[in-house]
């Protein structure tokens, strides 16, 4: 295995063991044991525990990111799909898909927690929330750019729009029984909607259920 | 009878305000009985004749700071307010939210813990609802749209600040506090075809210690 490999496998390791346990169950000996390495060799690559857990996050939030928000054009060249559609889909694409994928957002959670606790990791997590910003940012303005939504603040409702998919994506992922994905993604159309001059109604904003 | 005499009333809730402070400093994990016990002066012997276990020290305090928070707020929008000057002071408190860091523990804790999930959701629920019942009270003396669901503009307006306050929480320099109020209050009034008043400066000020780091929050400007 190359010292690549190894450094991947340690890291691939950390961020499951945040996923099942949260980041205050991390030890280096369970990452190694859970890598299948020594301590020692999961000391050569991170000096510190912090090290180690930074790094985890930072990783698993950019294999996220670049899946997700690496092809904003991408986006609104669905055929046949407007601005609207394009933006519905981006609301699916960051509300939490229960199942297989949902311990992004679990870490996406335990990111918040620490990063409120520890000022060391609020530089990263204020980077991938910039990331998060514009992308979210960009889909909005082309479809202002387009004369498809009216909106005189593009950055006021990309704000929202983040600041309202965190707040209900949470509840989705705690399971609320008061707060299934499908209401999730309603109320937050009803928000956009309302901002941007379009339909939340079926044909419109929540309209992404054929395109997904 | 309860073995336990009467300084009960005295020790439980200070060992819970130790409790509090110990665990936004630290978080939960590496909060130890010991660290509590040293905040408050007395001896980890002393806190588990109170609490069972760490774990129900924890929860205690976890849902001190839920009362307080409710307790203060249902006190301010109970003093002959108008319906747009309550959901206002609401939005205001939420945005000096007590312990944001404490909240994200819960959070954590309920992603692992059905116990704390269910707590969380009560506690979700009674926030929810102090929402409503103030959205009810403005659509009833005309001030709010009528056609607007009470408990879908408090999910929204929920959900929307949990969302806005971690990224307040997390120091993000495009989103201090008085952004998030600012866009709270936009989206009530959007939502309710209403305008909110300015809280005054006395009902604003904050009553208890800022959570994390954040800068507290100034004149509101929405």
């Amino acid at each position: 295995m190359s010292a690549e490999q190894t450094r991947a496998r340690i890291l691939e390791a950390a961020c499951e063991l945040i996923s099942e346990e949260g980041i205050d169950g991390i030890r280096i000996a369970r990452v190694a044991n859970r890598a299948r390495v020594s301590t020692s060799l999961v000391h050569h690559y991170f000096s510190t525990r912090e090290e180690l857990l930074t790094d985890a996050l930072m990783l698993a939030f950019d294999l996220a990111a670049s899946e997700r928000f690496g092809d904003e054009a991408g986006l609104v060249e669905i055929e046949g799909a407007g601005h609207t559609e394009a933006l519905a889909l981006a609301i699916d694409q960051c509300l939490p898909d229960l199942g297989p994928s949902e311990h992004e957002w679990t870490l996406w959670v335990e990111l918040w927690l620490r990063g409120a606790r520890d000022p060391e990791l609020r530089p990263v997590a204020n980077r991938l929330y910039q990331r998060y910003r514009g992308w979210m940012l960009s889909v909005i303005e082309a479809g202002v750019d387009a004369g498809e939504f009216d909106c005189d603040d593009p950055e006021r409702v990309a704000d929202l729009a983040i600041g309202v998919i965190d707040g209900l994506g949470l509840r989705v992922l705690l399971r609320d029984p008061g707060m299934d994905l499908e209401r999730a993604r309603t109320t937050v159309a009803a928000v956009l909607a309302a901002e941007l001059g379009v339909s939340a109604e079926p044909d419109g904003l929540t309209a992404t259920g054929a395109l997904v | 009878m309860s073995p336990r005499p009467n300084i009960d009333y005295i020790r439980r809730p200070q060992l819970i305000t130790a409790a509090m402070e110990v665990i936004v400093e630290r978080g939960i994990v590496a909060t130890r009985i010991a660290d509590v016990a040293d905040r408050a002066g007395t001896s980890s012997g002393a806190i588990l004749y109170w609490f069972d276990s760490k774990d129900e020290l924890l929860a205690a305090a976890l849902i001190e700071e839920d009362d307080l928070f409710y307790a203060e707020v249902t006190e301010r929008v109970a003093t002959g307010l108008t319906p747009a000057e309550q959901l206002a002071l609401l939005i205001e408190a939420a945005s000096q939210g007590g312990e944001w860091a404490l909240w994200m523990e819960s959070w954590s804790r309920a992603l692992r813990d059905p116990e704390a999930a269910r707590t969380r959701e009560r506690q979700d629920l009674r926030w929810r609802a102090v929402i409503a019942e103030v959205v009810s009270a403005g659509q009833q003396s005309g001030d709010f749209r009528g056609d607007a669901d009470p408990g879908d503009v408090a999910a929204t307006l929920a959900s929307l600040m949990d969302g806005l306050a971690v990224q307040v929480s997390l120091g993000d320099p495009e989103m201090p506090p008085e952004r998030m109020v600012a866009l709270a209050r936009a989206v009530a009034c959007e939502q309710l075809a209403c305008e909110l008043p300015q809280p005054e400066p006395a009902l604003a000020e904050p009553s208890r210690p800022q959570a994390t780091s954040a800068p507290a929050p100034s004149v509101v400007t929405a």
